[in-house]
């Protein structure tokens, strides 16, 4: 079936970048024909610690040189096609690098602006002695795609979180949609979350974009494909000891995460199923889930080892007052399985 | 004479440029223009340290890794350490192996992927070296003539090195797993034994592929060393030669003996110490005179940093830094780093300065698998006792091999001991504990150098954070008394050819023997279709100025700049 906005959910679902690439290689390369060009990538780096670009090449199947050599070369003849623009791996530096920069925004083919790090109050980031926010606001106006990767380019992350003693966010970082507003350019921004960046979620957004596809989107402007399920309710498996009422209290011990702080409940991500580095692992499966995939971390999602009950800044008022919303719905759940959770004990003493 | 400004510097982490003041020298044979004096311009301020301030303490394990997504797991470790000295537990044994495996393993693709992705291309070029070049034509390109083998295998390795801090962190990078006196993940027979299978491959290919690597650059390095020497008239060792900065070396010690912690704790304490017990000492090696580290011998200066100078000259945690002390404006002042120094003098820290303290000027290690069984003997004697950037190259490969060995050691150790001790120290009740009051340091190494984390808890929370970091070191701006910082002084005195990359290559490799043309010319095909045919030039006036050598110089370091401005410490107001 030919992928589209509507069915992009239901095709994609769990679809790994391989599984993506493998099914819809006849229709890229049909996509590709058109025009003799490579795809024309941007990847602009703000207030970033570059964990997302690490985390891209992290990618399995294809890995970053296949993806180089690849996908990203389309019709255009080339051998490899670099992004144009990519501070942490490219050729050039200093003036060249700016002027293929330049060449990005002439280029006719789809021109794909990916943001990773946080966007400043000017004076904090320069680059080539120009403000990282021009940089940014010069390559949105004329992107046709904008993708924003990571906590900070999409919400702010830690760049843009706030201290705990009253002071202000030290440089005023928010994320790039945001931004955009802020600037007048009213265009999406399709974003990409976690901590950093899946690299399963980089490569299948761009791939589907090449195809001319932009996932569905929830409100937070992530694609619902990845975002679109509650961890702990329908993906965890640590989740039959949370309804048996078998928790974690103390380091060592084997059971649900919930009691030492697991953000799970709170989070929406299918990093459970996806896992990181190859499938190799996640986060629950060594500590805890800290919520990295949500707005507002991590303030909302701290401290990371308080429960999800004891939360202090979730939705911005006092634990006392919650009772709207998501986090509201949740925690009635939870109420109901504490109580399931006694019924269990109960039955189980019987037993004995 | 010219002023030549690179901004941004790619293939480094984070936003830096330079400006290099160059003068013209006669050799006799040909006038040349060199740095004279250069300048390092570090381009992001974060405030990482501020956002800290209140917060749970157990946080800082996670926030800090978010200082730099590229050595994100040393801050992880140094955080807890730090916080292991403020709860005044250790981890147990068990713990210490797991944590060393994990940071072991995260060294092992770090030092691999700045060798090939970032510091390697020019090397490669310069010495006419097909592995170490980019795959410029692609998989055809890697088949023919082996352009970008090692490049491109190097991503596979680099990925299964990831694969075992997964194993054991959940993810990488940022990972999860380590808690005040110990870890929360346990030492199961299928992590210990994936970690086996997958170091035994990484470690075929650091010893077979990445040393061969090293051997070949350095026997190439004496070709173009003759040819070089011969074309400007004067004795120049190419590579060895450039990138010497002070030959004062700092390094604070990693991967301490799970039997032997006392003798690791003391360093936090701020005894004068080596960490002998350790597989990498701690030390301050000053142009051949080894002397023990001693905390509170750093301090930090910021005459050229935008921040106030009243915090100039003092030992990092005692300053009292509030927001008010950022200078944003501040006249003068060219970079976003701080410039620290012990025992006043300006050290490079780094894995030459790793290599230094802990084992001389003259390696020689045998490294035997566990596993397999095999050995292999690495020799190398320092080539510039100032550093060089093929000394840099050398310490990571050395040290790439050197942890992937260890990580099988530790994993065969770490079956015996998981029965015998628990994950985290039993003093540690529950996860609710956090101390009411604590201090405490934590001193260890990101692969590109010495990173300290100060943590101070009061009422259960941040009361003060201070991270002294590796890319301040080196590359921070001048001190208060002019001494330029490692990266400003390594670039002095290096050569900025007025001639393209292809035009620098056909000299230096006249043969026509790469497809039937000479090696430039090869190279001039290959890239220029990448738009890529003016790489590292710079023109200043007409003049053209091939930054190649003085990017290598910056590399060699490898930069970390997101790491070296985050930095500002502060005290809660009282």
């Amino acid at each position: 079936m030919k992928l589209s906005r509507r069915n992009f959910l239901k095709l994609v679902g769990a679809m790994g970048a391989s599984a993506f690439l493998t099914t819809y290689k006849a229709d890229l390369v049909k996509a590709l024909e058109e025009v003799k060009d490579y795809w024309h990538i941007c990847w602009l780096n703000g207030a970033a610690c570059t964990g997302c670009t690490i985390s891209f090449a992290q990618s399995a199947d294809p890995d970053l040189v296949q993806i180089l050599t690849e996908v990203l070369v389309g019709n255009s003849g080339l051998p490899i096609a670099l992004p144009d623009y990519m501070e942490t791996i490219h050729v050039a530096s200093g003036t060249l690098a700016e002027e293929l920069k330049e060449r990005w925004k002439n280029s006719k083919r789809a021109k794909i602006l990916i943001v990773e790090g946080a966007v400043q109050d000017e004076g904090f980031c320069t680059i080539h002695g120009k403000d990282f926010r021009d940089h940014l606001r010069e390559a949105a106006e004329i992107a046709d795609y904008i993708v924003a990767v990571g906590q900070c380019a999409t919400y702010g992350g830690i760049p843009g979180a706030k201290p705990w003693d009253g002071e202000p966010n030290p440089t005023g970082a928010k994320g790039v949609q945001e931004f955009l507003y802020e600037v007048g350019i009213n265009k999406t921004v399709i974003n990409i979350p976690c901590c950093p960046a899946h690299p399963d979620h980089i490569v299948v957004t761009l791939a589907s974009l090449m195809l001319g596809v932009v996932p569905e989107l929830d409100k937070y402007g992530r694609p619902k494909v990845f975002f679109g399920r509650n961890m702990h309710k329908e993906l965890c498996p640590y989740r039959p000891y949370y309804d048996r009422g078998i928790f974690i209290t103390k380091p060592g011990e084997e059971g649900c995460r919930f009691k030492m702080g697991c953000k799970g409940p709170i989070c929406n991500t299918d990093c459970a199923i996806r896992k990181w580095n190859n499938g190799t692992s996640y986060c629950v499966e060594t500590n805890i889930c800290i919520g990295c995939a949500e707005p507002g971390w991590p303030d909302k999602f701290s401290p990371f080892y308080a429960e999800v009950t004891e939360l202090p800044r979730v939705l911005g008022v006092g634990a006392e007052t919650i009772g709207a919303g998501l986090l509201g719905a949740t925690l009635i759940g939870i109420g109901i399985h504490a109580v399931r959770h006694l019924g269990y004990r109960e039955h189980k003493r019987k037993e004995e | 004479m010219a002023k030549v400004w690179v901004d941004p510097i790619t293939r480094i982490e984070g936003h830096l440029g330079a400006t290099m003041e160059t003068k013209e020298i006669d050799t006799g044979k040909m006038k040349i223009e060199v740095v004279d004096k250069a300048y390092s311009h570090t381009n992001l301020f974060r405030g990482f340290e501020i956002i800290l301030r209140g917060r749970d303490p157990r946080d800082a394990f996670y926030i800090t890794q978010r200082i730099c997504g590229v050595c994100p797991a040393p801050h992880g470790e140094t955080a807890v350490q730090a916080l292991d000295h403020a709860y005044n537990v250790t981890p147990t044994p068990t713990a210490v192996l797991i944590r060393n495996i994990i940071q072991a393993a995260y060294y092992v693709y770090d030092h691999l992927i700045h060798t090939y992705l970032l510091v390697g291309p020019e090397i490669g070029i310069v010495c006419k070296y097909p592995p170490m070049v980019p795959p410029a034509l692609g998989k055809e390109g890697i088949r023919t003539l082996g352009l970008g083998s090692s490049y491109a295998q190097c991503i596979d390795i680099q990925r299964k090195a990831n694969e075992i801090v997964a194993l054991w962190g959940g993810k990488f990078p940022h990972h999860m797993s380590e808690y005040p006196g110990g870890v929360t993940v346990k030492p199961t027979g299928d992590r210990i034994a994936q970690t086996l299978t997958k170091a035994t491959e990484i470690w075929e290919w650091c010893a077979n592929v990445a040393l061969k690597d090293l051997m070949a650059i350095k026997e190439r390095n004496e070709i173009v060393s003759e040819r070089l020497s011969e074309l400007l008239g004067i004795e120049h060792r190419a590579f060895a030669d450039i990138g010497a900065s002070w030959g004062n070396f700092l390094s604070y010690g990693i991967f301490p003996d799970p039997e032997n912690y006392e003798d690791w704790v003391r360093a936090q304490d701020g005894e004068a110490s080596f960490r002998r017990s350790a597989v990498i000492h701690s030390g301050s090696w000053q142009n051949g005179e080894l002397k023990p580290l001693e905390r509170d011998k750093i301090v930090e200066y910021v005459k050229y940093s935008r921040y106030k100078d009243e915090i100039s000259g003092k030992k990092p945690w005692e300053v009292e830094m509030t927001n008010d002390v950022v200078w944003k404006d501040k006249p003068n002042a060219y970079a976003w780093a701080k410039a620290p120094r012990y025992e006043g003098k300006v050290h490079e820290v780094g894995p030459l300065a790793r290599m230094i303290v802990t084992y001389g000027l003259n390696w020689k290690i045998e490294l035997t698998n566990p596993v397999t069984e095999e050995s292999v003997k690495v020799e190398w004697s320092v080539m510039n006792p100032k550093g060089s950037v093929i000394d840099r190259v050398a310490s990571r490969i050395v040290q790439a091999l050197l942890y992937a060995t260890k990580i099988m050691e530790w994993a065969v150790q770490l079956k015996d001991y998981a029965s015998e001790y628990p994950i985290v120290n039993p003093k540690i009740p529950d996860y609710k504990y956090v101390p009411n009051e604590g201090e405490g340091w934590g001193l260890w190494e990101a692969p590109r150098g010495a990173l300290l984390h100060y943590t101070r808890i009061k009422n259960k929370v941040i009361a003060n954070y201070c991270c002294v970091v590796p890319s301040t070191w080196n590359l921070g701006p001048r001190d208060d008394f002019g001494n330029p910082g490692p990266v400003e002084k390594a670039l002095e005195g290096c050569w900025l050819p007025n001639m393209s990359v292809p035009e620098v290559c056909n000299l230096l490799w006249p043969e026509e023997d790469v497809l039937g043309m000479k090696w430039g010319d090869a190279l001039a095909n290959a890239i220029s279709p990448l738009g890529l045919a003016e790489v590292n030039l710079e023109y200043v006036n007409g003049a053209k100025y091939n930054t190649s050598l003085a990017l290598a110089v910056v590399r060699s370091f490898d930069p970390c700049i997101a790491c070296g401005v985050h930095t500002i410490e502060l005290k809660v107001r009282k």
